[in-house]
This record gives C-alpha cells, sequence and structure tokens, in this order.
C-alpha cells in the first residue's frame, strides 16, 4: 500500500531545514506553501512577519491586522484566501492561505505537524549553529594570530606541509618561502608603547596582506615575525615581492601623533619537494639575519653556508647578553686631531667585546645583536662612562683642559628619557667639564622618531652636552634636524674621505658637506683619513678636524695614555744635588 | 483605456545574423511599434549583433531574448532560426528587467528581475514573462525569487534558455545587454485577457520510490540506492547510453522523472549523470523525502498534450478572440516527436487555434525547463507545454 503523500511532504519540509544554507526558512515556507498548493504562506512571531510570501506589502499589512483573531477566511484583492493557523512554539504562528480549495482535515493535520517539525528544526538548527560556531571559534583561535587575524605558527607550517606535499619536482611553480622581521621592534616597543607596537603589527600585516596574491598565505609567527607562503612562476618574483613589501613599509606612518619610520629584513627561502616545513621556516629565518647584516630593511636569499653562520650568530648572543656583567665590554680611543696647528684635540669612545673565546671583537659583528636584545643602552653608557673617566682625568694635566670626548649614543638610548638622568650621573661622577663632551648619533637614529628623540636632545643639551652627526650623508641628510636640533659637528663619513681625489663625486660630496657646516656655523670632522695625500685634500676642503689611521688606530686607554697623554705631561723638574 | 492587442512573428533561418534579423523584422511590420519583442535565437547567432539591431530598428520598443534548442514559428516548428514575437496595441503596457545570477544560483536575480512590475502601469490582467539560463542552477528558485515580488495577483509563465543540447551555456538578451547565468522578464499589462495553459502528458512507469538523497539539482539516491543504478536498471537503455553523458541525456530527454504532488506530478528532466558517485542530475530539484516516479510517455499522449495545454489557453479567455501564442515547449518533447514528425504538434498547434478562434500568430521556443504558476507557490515544470494566449 502506498505510503500518505502528506508524510512525504512532511520529510520534505524536513529535509528543506539544511545547516548549510543560511536561507532555509525562507526554503521552507516556500516548500509548506508549494506542498499543499497554496498561494500564500507566512511564519508569524510576536506580531511581526518574519518571512511571508504570496502576499502584497498592502496585504501583508491585513494578514497581520487579522492574526489575533485567526478566521478561518481573509479577504485579499484576488479573493478569498482559505485559512490555516498553526502554532509554532508558544508564540510564533505558521500562516498558509489558500485560494479555491479549502484545506481538508488531513492537508490542516499536515500542516500543524510541519509547524511542530519547523519549531523541532529551529531548535536543532540554533543548536547546531551555537555549536559550529563555538568549533568555528575555537580552530579560529587555535590556527590565528588574535591580535592581527593571520594564520598562525601551526596554521603557516601546516599550509606549507599542504604545499610541499603537492609540490612537483619538474613543475614550473617556484615555492617561496618570506621571512619577515622588523627591524628594532623591540625598540619601537620600549619607546612607544606596547600599543604602538601593536599597532605597528596590524599596519604590516595589512600591507602585507594586501602586497600578495589571493592564493599566497600570510601568518605571523610571533613577535615581529611573519611569513608569506608564495607561488609563482619563478624564482626573481618572490626577489619583486620582497623589494615591494620593503618600500611600502618603509614609508612612514603616523602613530600617536608622532611619525613613526621603519623598515623589515626579509629572507627568502626557496621550497623543493621534500622539504621538513621547520627546516624550511628555519633556512627563511637564517637569510633574514643575512639581510639584517647587510645593513636592514633589505631582503637575502637563503644558501647552505647561512646555516653555519646562523650557529655562531646563536653562539655570539648567547655569549652577548653575559658580556656586560662579566666586564667584557671594552671602551677603546681613537685621536682627534685639529687640522690648523696639527694638535691632539681628543678622543672618540669606541666600543670593543672582549670574547672570552674570540679575543677582541669589532662593534660590527655584534651591534645589531645588541640593538635588537636592547643591551646596547648599557654598553652605550659602560663607554661612555669609562671614556668620560679617563679624559676627566687626563683634564687635569695642563695643556689638556679642553681635551674633548666623542662618545656613540644608539637610537635606543636616544629614544630612552632615562638616558638624560644616566648621563648626568656620569658626568657628575666622573667630573668632566660636560662642554668637551660630545655625543655622536647618526642621522638615521634622529629620523626614527623625530618627536621624541626630539625632547630628548633638549635635556640632553640642558647639560651642557654637544651633539654630532656621525657618518653625515650616508643616511637622510635632512636640512630639517640641523635645524631643529643643537648640532655642533658633523662627522663626514669615511667611504666619501676614502674617494677624494680618486671619485668626483665624493669630492663634491665633501665639499657641500664642508659649505653646508660653514653656512651654518658647525665645525666638521673627516673621519677615515689614512694617508698624507687625503690630509691634504680634507685640509685644503677646509675640514676643522681628522680622524683616521693617520692620526693613530683605535687603542685600550692603557696604550691611548702611554701614545698620546704621557708623551704630553710636563716633564718633572729635575732634581739637582747643590 | 485602450482595447487593441495585437501580436506579429517574424523568422528567419538565415545563417548570417544581420541578414536573418533584417529578414525576421520585414515581417513585424505593423501599424505603431510593437511594446515588446521577444527575440529567440539559435545559439549560433551573434546575440549582440541581434540586440544591435533590435534597438535601432525598433528604438521605442522593450527587447528581451534568449538563446534555444529549437524554435517555433507561425510557420511550425524549426532549428537554427531567429524568430521574433511582437506585441503590442493600445490595450497592452509591458517593462522589462533583468538579474544577474551566480554559481548558486538564479534567486535573486530572478527578484530583481522581477521587480520591473513596480514600474509597470496595471492594467486589467497582467503576466510576468521570464527568461532564464536553464543551466544555471535549480530552477525551482527562479520561480520562487520572481514569487517573492510577483506574489498571488501575478502569474509567471516562462522558460529556459537552451543551447542546442550542447548543455554548455545559454545566453540572454535584455535591450541592448547580452547575459549568461542571468534572469530576464517581461511584465505584461493588458486590458484584454490573458489566458495560460499547461500539459505534459507523460505517466509514471515505475513503482512510487522514496527520495532519500538530493540536494539541489543532485538526485544521489532513491530508496537508499544509487539514483543512477535504479534508473538505468529500471529503464535498461542501451550500453553506450550507461557510460557516454551525450547518449544518456538523449534517452534520458524521454525518460523524465516525476514527482509526487497535490493533484498532479510534476516533471523533472534528467540532464546528465556523475558515473563516480553514481548520482543524476536534474534541471531542478527534486526534493529530499518527496515520492518519485520514473516516467515515460508515447508520441500520442505527448501530443495530445499539446492540443489540452492551448485549448486551456485559449478558454481561460473567457470567450474574447486570441490574437497571438507564446509557446514554452520542452526540448524532451521535441525529442519524443523526433525531427521528421516534430511538425505534428505544432499542426496540432495551429489547428487547434484555427477550429477555435481561426488562424493567429504564435511563437516559441523549446527549452530546458518551463515555468507556469497561476494557483499555489510551485510552477516550475520540465517535459511540458505551456501556452500564453493573447487576447
Amino acid at each position: 500500500m502506498e505510503t500518505s503523500w502528506s508524510l512525504h511532504l512532511l520529510s520534505e519540509i524536513l529535509s528543506a531545514f539544511s545547516t548549510e544554507d543560511p536561507d532555509n526558512l525562507r526554503n521552507v515556507v516556500n516548500r509548506v506553501a508549494e506542498s499543499v498548493d497554496a498561494e500564500v504562506a507566512a511564519i508569524l512571531c510576536e506580531g511581526q512577519i518574519t518571512w511571508c510570501i504570496g502576499l502584497s506589502e498592502t496585504d501583508q499589512i491585513q494578514l497581520l491586522e487579522q492574526a489575533k483573531q485567526q478566521p478561518s477566511n481573509i479577504p485579499i484583492r484576488s479573493g478569498d484566501l482559505h485559512a490555516c493557523w498553526a502554532p509554532i512554539g508558544s508564540s510564533d504562528v505558521l500562516f498558509v492561505g489558500r485560494l479555491g480549495e479549502r484545506f481538508d482535515l488531513e492537508e490542516r493535520a499536515l500542516l500543524r505537524a510541519m509547524a511542530r517539525s519547523i519549531e523541532l528544526s529551529m531548535i536543532m538548527l540554533l543548536a547546531v549553529t551555537s555549536e559550529r560556531q563555538a568549533r568555528n571559534d575555537a580552530y579560529q583561535q587555535a590556527t590565528h594570530d588574535a591580535l592581527t587575524g593571520l594564520p598562525n605558527r601551526r596554521m603557516v607550517l601546516d599550509h606549507l606541509r599542504a604545499t610541499i606535499d603537492h609540490l612537483v619536482a619538474d613543475a614550473a611553480l617556484v615555492t617561496a618561502v618570506l621571512f619577515i622581521d622588523i627591524d628594532r621592534f623591540k625598540w619601537i616597543n620600549d619607546a612607544h608603547g606596547h600599543a604602538a607596537g601593536d599597532q605597528l603589527l596590524i599596519h604590516i600585516s595589512r600591507i602585507l596582506t594586501d602586497s600578495v596574491r589571493h592564493d599566497d598565505l600570510v601568518g605571523r609567527l610571533s613577535g615581529d615575525e611573519f611569513i608569506v607562503i608564495t607561488q609563482s612562476g619563478d624564482r626573481h618574483a618572490a626577489s619583486q615581492l620582497a623589494r615591494r613589501i620593503i618600500e611600502t613599509i618603509r614609508q612612514p606612518i603616523k602613530m600617536f601623533g608622532s611619525e613613526l619610520s621603519h623598515t623589515v629584513s626579509i629572507g627568502i627561502s626557496f621550497v623543493q619537494p621534500g622539504d621538513d616545513p621547520s627546516v624550511v621556516l628555519e633556512n627563511a629565518d637564517m637569510a633574514m639575519y643575512r639581510a639584517k647584516a647587510l645593513g636592514r630593511g633589505r631582503y637575502a636569499n637563503f644558501c647552505s653556508s647561512m646555516r653555519v653562520l646562523a650557529q655562531q650568530r646563536l653562539s655570539l648572543e648567547e655569549n652577548l647578553s653575559h658580556a656586560a656583567d662579566n666586564g667584557e665590554i671594552r671602551t677603546y680611543l681613537q685621536p682627534l686631531f685639529r687640522l690648523s696647528d696639527n694638535t691632539l684635540a681628543g678622543f672618540e669612545a669606541l666600543i670593543r667585546w672582549q670574547h672570552p673565546q674570540h679575543g677582541i671583537l669589532l662593534p660590527g659583528s655584534f651591534l645589531n645583536q645588541a640593538e635588537d636584545s636592547g643591551l646596547i643602552q648599557e654598553m652605550d653608557m659602560i663607554v661612555f662612562e669609562t671614556g668620560c673617566s679617563a679624559i676627566a682625568k687626563w683634564q687635569q694635566i695642563p695643556g689638556l683642559e679642553h681635551l674633548r670626548l666623542s662618545s656613540n649614543l644608539s637610537a635606543h638610548s636616544l629614544a630612552d628619557p632615562r638616558t638624560k638622568e644616566r648621563i648626568k650621573a656620569i658626568l657628575e661622577t666622573t667630573g668632566i667639564n660636560s662642554c668637551n663632551v660630545y655625543l655622536e648619533i647618526t642621522e638615521t637614529a634622529l629620523v626614527e622618531d623625530i618627536k621624541s628623540t626630539a625632547s630628548n636632545i633638549i635635556a640632553l643639551r640642558n647639560l651642557n652636552l654637544r651633539l654630532a652627526i656621525d657618518d653625515f650623508g650616508t643616511g637622510y641628510s635632512s636640512l630639517l634636524y640641523l635645524k631643529r636640533f643643537p648640532v655642533a659637528v658633523l662627522k663626514i663619513d669615511r667611504s666619501f674621505v676614502n674617494g677624494l681625489g680618486l671619485n668626483p663625486e665624493d669630492d663634491v660630496i665633501a665639499t657641500t658637506i664642508i659649505s653646508l657646516a660653514r653656512a651654518l656655523e658647525l665645525k666638521v670632522i673627516a673621519e677615515g683619513v689614512e694617508n698624507e695625500n687625503q690630509l691634504d685634500l680634507i685640509r685644503e676642503l677646509g675640514s676643522d678636524y681628522g680622524q683616521g689611521y693617520l692620526f693613530g688606530q683605535p687603542m685600550s686607554i692603557g696604550d691611548t695614555e702611554r701614545c698620546f697623554i704621557s708623551p704630553r705631561r710636563p716633564h718633572p723638574a729635575v732634581l739637582t744635588t747643590p | 483605456m485602450g482595447t487593441e492587442s495585437w501580436v506579429t512573428v517574424g523568422a528567419s533561418t538565415k545563417p548570417g545574423s544581420a541578414e536573418a534579423l533584417t529578414e525576421a523584422l520585414r515581417a513585424l511590420e505593423s501599424p505603431a511599434p510593437p511594446k515588446l519583442v521577444v527575440a529567440l535565437v539559435a545559439p549560433h547567432f551573434d546575440l549582440a549583433t541581434i540586440a544591435d539591431g533590435l534597438y535601432e530598428a525598433k528604438p521605442g520598443t522593450q527587447v528581451i531574448g534568449c538563446t534555444t534548442s529549437g524554435e517555433i514559428s507561425t510557420a511550425g516548428a524549426m532549428a537554427n532560426a531567429l524568430v521574433l514575437w511582437a506585441l503590442g496595441g493600445d490595450a497592452i503596457r509591458v517593462t522589462t528587467g533583468s538579474g544577474q545570477g551566480d554559481d548558486l544560483g538564479l534567486r535573486n536575480a530572478a527578484t530583481e528581475a522581477a521587480h520591473c512590475l513596480d514600474q509597470l502601469e496595471r492594467r486589467s490582467n497582467t503576466v510576468l514573462m521570464m527568461l532564464s539560463d536553464g543551466l544555471c542552477g535549480d530552477q525551482m528558485e527562479v520561480v520562487r525569487g520572481a514569487y517573492d515580488v510577483a506574489a498571488i495577483d501575478v502569474p509567471l509563465v516562462g522558460g529556459c534558455a537552451g543551447d542546442n543540447l550542447a548543455m554548455k551555456h545559454t545566453r540572454q538578451i535584455h535591450g541592448r545587454q547580452v547575459l549568461t547565468q542571468s534572469v530576464v522578464v517581461a511584465a505584461i499589462s493588458s486590458e484584454r485577457p490573458l489566458g495560460i495553459g499547461v500539459s505534459h502528458g507523460w505517466t509514471a512507469a515505475s513503482e512510487p520510490m522514496l527520495v532519500t538523497g538530493s540536494k539541489g539539482n543532485i538526485l544521489s539516491s532513491l530508496e537508499d540506492k544509487p539514483a543512477l543504478d535504479v534508473y538505468l536498471d529500471f529503464f535498461n537503455p542501451p550500453e553506450n547510453a550507461k557510460t557516454d553523458q551525450t547518449t544518456f541525456a538523449a534517452f534520458a530527454a524521454t525518460h523524465p522523472i516525476g514527482i509526487r504532488r497535490r493533484d498532479k506530478i510534476e516533471m523533472r528532466h534528467i540532464t546528465g549523470f556523475n558515473l563516480q558517485t553514481r548520482e543524476l542530475i536534474t534541471i531542478a530539484e527534486v526534493p529530499q523525502g518527496a515520492l518519485a516516479f520514473l516516467a515515460e510517455g508515447n508520441f500520442n499522449s505527448v501530443l495530445d498534450a499539446a492540443g489540452q495545454s492551448v485549448q486551456s489557453a485559449l478558454a481561460a479567455l473567457n470567450g474574447d478572440k486570441a490574437v497571438g501564442l507564446f509557446l514554452f515547449d520542452c526540448v524532451s518533447r521535441r525529442a519524443v516527436f523526433t525531427e521528421d514528425r516534430v511538425h505534428e504538434e505544432t499542426d496540432l498547434i495551429t489547428s487547434t487555434c484555427r477550429n477555435i478562434c481561426g488562424n493567429i500568430p504564435m511563437a516559441g521556443f523549446y527549452t530546458y525547463g518551463e515555468i507556469c504558476r497561476t494557483k499555489g507557490a510551485g510552477g516550475f515544470h520540465n517535459q511540458t507545454l505551456v501556452t500564453l494566449a493573447i487576447g
């Protein structure tokens, strides 16, 4: 015997409740009407129509007006609608209206069953939706970074693994992993606070997302480390992407009222079939460190020799964290000569690391790590204090009263308002005449955050310190900060001095810097003077001071005293016997 | 208030788009410009040329149209032709609309297109004529989308555009626009009666079966068995129809599936299969939970249905004289008749009209699905002839 068609219609209604379809209520209303050949179906909820088909707006108003009475007929323009009202739960109603034939007993029973089915299905749908939402939320939290919304390390690794699994050895498609690290991010956090750091991370995540194609993946590994996984037709595309990202991120942004300049360094590693995803990330990480070592704001491709360098760097970083506490940070002094009379004017204090295994290390081998870790501030102060102590002592010697000290101040120290107090304490403790103290800062450090830097510089000026711009001409060379800050000295970078007489461009640059200094009544120091020819040229151009191997290489304080100070001590009076 | 309405039909089988249009337009000569032209275009024509040419020839006329799988003109069934159906007269008001669909379907597109009713100056009788992309999603949604706007007062008639059974893509025309995955509609309002008839002539061949798995236009299981296997076991078609899509589609055109409804059986055209998943692909939903029949028809039953459809439409004019017909005829019915005898259906339609109201112009096309909602909320059909009679 054939099953009643009405049961099948009921089953159709239930199957219309798909949790995949956001419009399922609309579909169900359609199916209810279609199943009983009715023209109108509506769900009414607390005096409002949730969904209705078949009625014009005017007729819907009439339906609402009569909903309380639930009449068996509703007159509309097309004729009399035979009505069937079926409760959905305690407050909602399913209304079905048909022109022509009235609903018979079986149909009314069917519609009541449909209403009950809708009620149960809606409860089930709500439960399923909640559970699905909770599951989605949990998945989102487990696989995405809460701050930027980007995929996190887990998802990046999963994606990379899936990409590697689908790689074909001879395929034309090249897969590259870009490891992106924000340069000096710790400094940004320290100087501007974590809110600014977070804002920068979000800013960079947006730039990365906008820079890549839809199919590429952008993720945040941790802290200031981002990943891009990209596929393209050739290896150059990855380099082009890296260049594009670097240039876009280099644009200064306004943050909390000040303009912040920042850069990223990018390491690129190419993926081969069978690669371990973690190793691919490590490779890209190593390449990124290489990019940083090249001078930040750059990119580098991974090559196998980087693994050895990375191990060395890790060991170095480990040792560096204890260097200051272990007294391994040393101050070397390099003499500075006044060119007008070829006399000793003072010294520049330079940092060295007395490494327990590798001996004396130059700053190039550890300064980046020191800056990234924030240790640079402590090192700045150690060098400054030691230099002040030595110079203060030597200033007691007749004829050396005006001996000057130049000491480098990193961007970290310059941006830290506490630096002033530490410097003040060192000046007081050592007793050095602050008029003879010059703090050397780079152009880059100056412009990284002009607003906060400016207030700190003014505070330092109030201590009667002078400011010297190191490596002038290699950075932004902006006249703006020469005007805004109490700069007393410009130092011509050694790269220009080296080219004097050989490279006409270097001649022009050196001449321009000296002319500029004269116009602004600043003194000029030429760095890197190594031979008599260079000395003649800088003297001819009008440089006030010279510094370089020709005058003396950097040496320990003891050696400096022996070579440069002792010969200038007055000879003790020779006692003669009467 | 005007009382006059008229229909003219032009057709051409010339191969070039421009020359076919010129020839078809020549037959549309009328004392006043038509209010609406419906262009029924074989898929090999350049639709942009047709649309631009119609705009230039009839600048004040609303135009809709679509590609077909065969055309009908006053002369009878045609193939690879361009047929123009023009409607005019002071009793008639027309607005047109279109909606762009996507891979998810045409419901919203149909709603958007149907909103042309909002601008229509309503007369005594109104109908919404719809042409949709028959290869885009579940066509039930086209009816549902249009019904959201048209509501109870406006009947829906229409058909799904075809592509000569290539089943690749169809195109639609609205004004000078050539669209795909879209719905184009003409809202027609007249002071004179409009009659609608619908009939198919198919009968159940199998026992009723429970649809145990379906989603959209994918029918996966009947009585918990793979739908394709149930279908092939029952009909036992030629061997190559069991593996070759084209041969299967040709076989399925005359072996549709029917769904038990309150007082009728709704037909569903099967367009293909998925050999891996053993699913059947239909032109519209076969709802999960429904009772389904495997159906078949013969030449005579399907032919008789044509006469019934036209008679119903003419009868709905309540004694008013018809001035023209528009026919939405399922392409699978043409397959039942075969190319040699397809003219017998149009001959029957012509003679039916002649007996009731004399010779009148008619046009139409062979569709991938037919729309006819006059009662109830549903109204998507397959393997059916839908007739619109203009009084």
